[in-house]
């Protein structure tokens, strides 16, 4: 078959004739579906665990969207409203074959996903963490997933700073796993990750970590093998850090841990993972079912006047967020990574990518009902338009009631962290040293449906800064990581991905450069991620940070460049990468050697 | 079932069209603006830049998702702007593409101005002289620019269907 040059002019064509839907949809009417939250043993507050109970039969779900996939078409993913399938990808199928967990098995089999616990450990302690098939039914999907523990996400660890626990870890799914914990400077033989500090723990087999937590705040932890499948079908927990200063934070009147997530399910089931390697390649894979705690429709109860605590973690694949509550419910922000910032800000809603944390205090002023909602700005890349889109997480019901303790006062003052800058202190003298390294972002394709190459490349003359959602389903569909290889590029060597060969000493401060190159065939912002150490977004193009905080994942846009500054203090080979599932599965990592 | 793969050689030589294309005239990137003269003002020149506004989350957005930028405006050769009439001042506009919607974003000179915020998904960037910095837009236009956003467009308005790019 020959695909002629003009095929995306008559697709763009058919669809002016059959016109484009906005985007917003009406299903998002913010009202979302009132679960009883579940308490959770040990933790009072901690209500919106509410696991990955059944929820079946939830009609009107939000956060839902976009499902039905056109069963004669072979295309199994759900395109947005008003696009149609590209013809000359009809029929085709990503290379590399197809894997879902549990392939075969009765789920009726298989035990349902238990909501979270949480978890009290001291220093000394030991965990046993298996990871293991659990049951899931979202929307009235039942499929097979993982779990931590029979738990959707896993148990949530409440350790205290400096505290060092023991985790057996049992992998019991049907691929290779093993667990990575994200943000914590630990010792790099627990690291987790494979072909870096161990071999990947094959089915049946066990192996144990010793898990040191230095720093105070919010973490996680998942697998590093095969992560577009294992942490996107359930294998992420939380772990809260709690400082021994009991005024570390401000008082509130509750905490709550929001894992952020999304679902790719169409009109039968979930659209299946790559076998041999990740599908959707190009822009990883983005869910139209959104999740937190694992579960559509997150529900809170609260009193008026109170101030809670949501401990944000991002555990998506790609997909980056940008939450709120409306208009008449502050917010201020309060931490990130791996500390507090050096200034409490208020903020009018939180962006947050892939594998990114952020601590922030929200109080409620007024009886009612707020829905949580994520609220981007989506392309239309036929038709060269923005078009608004929103998806409701969940909602938080504000009883008329007075909280009590009344927090307005602590609430409205925002916190000088002199600790955070004190620390940074003596790092500022190196804030404007020349880039120690340099890197480049960009991607090569190869093999591609031409129907694909075709669109891209037509669609050049300009890249959003950000894609918020996935426009072009289809074709990211049919790309999978042997035909996309995403490219980190030492500007110096030109060695690329793991040929990168970066050893600085133990005490180093090593500036690094990272550039995302926007003349490439598809470029996308990347949240880099590098492993046991802490580092400071110093600036970005040019503009020196204003309020700095430890992280341990940046979120690069496209055309951006970015200057981090990272504290080398921890020995060992540690992973950079980007965070997007798919982009990690596609080559896209190098790893930094800190020497003794 | 066909492999998408299999379509690797098939038809135009990819790596030809990308280059032909991403070499075509456009933003250098997603923050770049060129600057062009009004007749008024032929001499004038300049370019701009735009940054995300200060955010605690590195990339500044609105509550509804639009990108927040402040906006370095680099620009030379302006005349006193006295020399265009009862003028004091040179002030930068963000301007909704239908021209309805004039958002101050601040004075400027020659050299280089940070102004801000541009918070609009499409938006030109527009110069004009005022006679203060405050009062309404009346004043004639000296530069005028594209967010790259603006470059964002309907596939059946690409140079490839016009016959530019064989």
């Amino acid at each position: 078959m020959r695909t002629s040059i003009a095929l995306p002019f008559v697709v763009a064509f058919l669809v002016a004739l059959l016109g484009v839907a906005p985007i917003a949809r009406a299903q998002h009417d913010s009202t979302a579906h009132d679960t009883t939250a579940k308490s959770m043993p040990g933790m009072s507050g901690m209500s919106g665990m509410s696991g990955a109970a059944d929820t079946s039969g939830m009609q009107g779900m939000t956060g839902m969207r976009r499902v039905g996939a056109r069963a004669d078409s072979g295309m199994p993913v759900p395109m947005p409203p008003g696009m149609m399938m590209m013809p000359g990808l009809m029929g085709l199928v990503p290379p590399g074959g197809s894997f879902v967990p549990g392939k075969g098995m009765d789920a009726a089999r298989v035990p349902a996903a238990e909501p979270t616990r949480i978890l009290r450990m001291k220093s000394g302690d030991t965990l046993d963490l298996t990871a293991g098939l659990v049951r899931r039914t979202i929307n009235g999907h039942t499929f097979v997933a993982y779990g931590f523990n029979g738990e959707v996400p896993g148990p949530l660890l409440r350790v205290p700073q400096n505290a060092t626990i023991v985790v057996r870890f049992h992998n019991r799914i049907d691929l290779p796993s093993s667990v990575h914990w994200h943000g914590v400077r630990l010792d790099n033989r627990s690291d987790g990750t494979v072909g870096v500090t161990q071999d990947a723990v094959a089915p049946g087999e066990d192996f144990t970590y010793t898990v040191h937590f230095p720093d105070a705040g919010v973490y996680w932890y998942h697998p590093h093998v095969r992560e577009d499948i294992e942490q996107a079908m359930g294998l992420y927990g939380n772990m809260l850090v709690d400082s021994p200063d009991p005024s570390y934070y401000g008082p509130v009147n509750r905490e709550e841990a929001l894992m952020l997530s999304d679902l790719l399910i169409n009109a039968d089931t979930l659209v299946a993972f790559g076998g041999d390697g990740p599908n959707f390649a190009l822009m990883g894979r983005v869910g139209n079912v959104l999740l937190v705690n694992g579960e559509p429709g997150y529900t809170l109860h609260v009193r008026r006047g109170e101030v809670v605590r949501f401990h944000l973690t991002n555990v998506s694949s790609s997909r980056t967020y940008n939450l709120s509550f409306g208009p008449k419910v502050e917010m201020k922000v309060v931490a990130s990574d791996v500390s507090r910032f050096e200034r409490e800000e208020r903020i009018s809603s939180v962006v947050i990518a892939p594998a990114e944390r952020y601590v922030v205090d929200v109080r409620f002023p007024s009886a009612g009902r707020f829905a949580l909602v994520n609220a981007v700005q989506a392309i239309n890349h036929l038709r060269g338009e923005f078009q608004p889109e929103v998806d409701t997480l969940g909602a938080v019901t504000v009883a008329s009631a007075p909280a009590t303790p009344d927090y307005a006062r602590q609430f409205a003052m925002l916190r000088a962290n002199a600790a955070v800058s004190r620390d940074i202190d003596r790092f500022r003298p190196y804030f404007d040293k020349p880039p120690d390294e340099r890197l480049t972002l960009t991607v090569q394709a190869r093999g591609l449906p031409l129907a694909t190459v075709q669109f891209m490349t037509v669609d050049t003359a300009y890249f959003a800064p950000v894609e918020w959602v996935d426009g072009m389903p289809d074709m990211n569909w049919l790309s999978a990581s042997k035909q996309v290889r995403w490219i980190l590029r030492d500007d110096a060597t030109g060695r690329e991905n793991g040929d990168i060969d970066w050893h600085v000493k133990r005490g180093s401060i090593v500036k690094l450069r990272i550039f995302n190159d926007p003349r490439s065939f598809h470029p996308m912002q990347h949240p880099i991620h590098l492993h046991g150490q802490r580092m400071l977004v110093v600036s970005r193009d040019g503009v020196r940070t204003r309020n700095l905080v430890w992280k341990d994942t940046a979120i690069i846009p496209v055309g951006s460049t970015v200057d981090l500054l990272i504290d080398a203090s921890n020995p060992g080979a540690w992973m950079l990468h980007c965070h997007i599932a798919e982009h990690l599965g596609s080559g896209m990592m190098a790893v930094l050697h800190v020497d003794p | 079932m066909r492999v998408a793969g299999r379509f690797a050689t098939r038809g135009i030589t990819r790596a030809s069209l990308a280059l032909v294309l991403l070499a075509a005239p456009g933003p250098a990137g997603p923050f770049d603006i060129a600057l062009f003269a009004a007749p008024a003002t032929p001499e004038a020149h300049g370019h701009a830049r735009l940054v995300y506004a200060a955010s605690p989350f590195g990339i500044a957005v609105t509550p509804d998702g639009r990108s927040s930028y402040d906006v370095q405006i680099t620009a030379e050769d302006l005349r006193t702007p006295a020399a265009l009439g009862a003028y004091t001042t040179y002030v930068a506009w963000s301007v909704t593409p239908d021209l309805r919607a004039w958002h101050r974003l601040g004075t400027i000179g020659n050299g280089v101005t940070t102004v801000g915020h541009a918070e609009e998904n499409k938006f030109l960037l527009v110069i004009t002289a005022e006679t203060s910095p405050t009062a309404p837009h009346a004043g004639p236009t000296v530069l005028h620019g594209t967010s790259p956003s603006g470059w964002l467009q309907s596939f059946l308005s690409h140079p490839l269907f016009r016959g530019q790019v064989q």
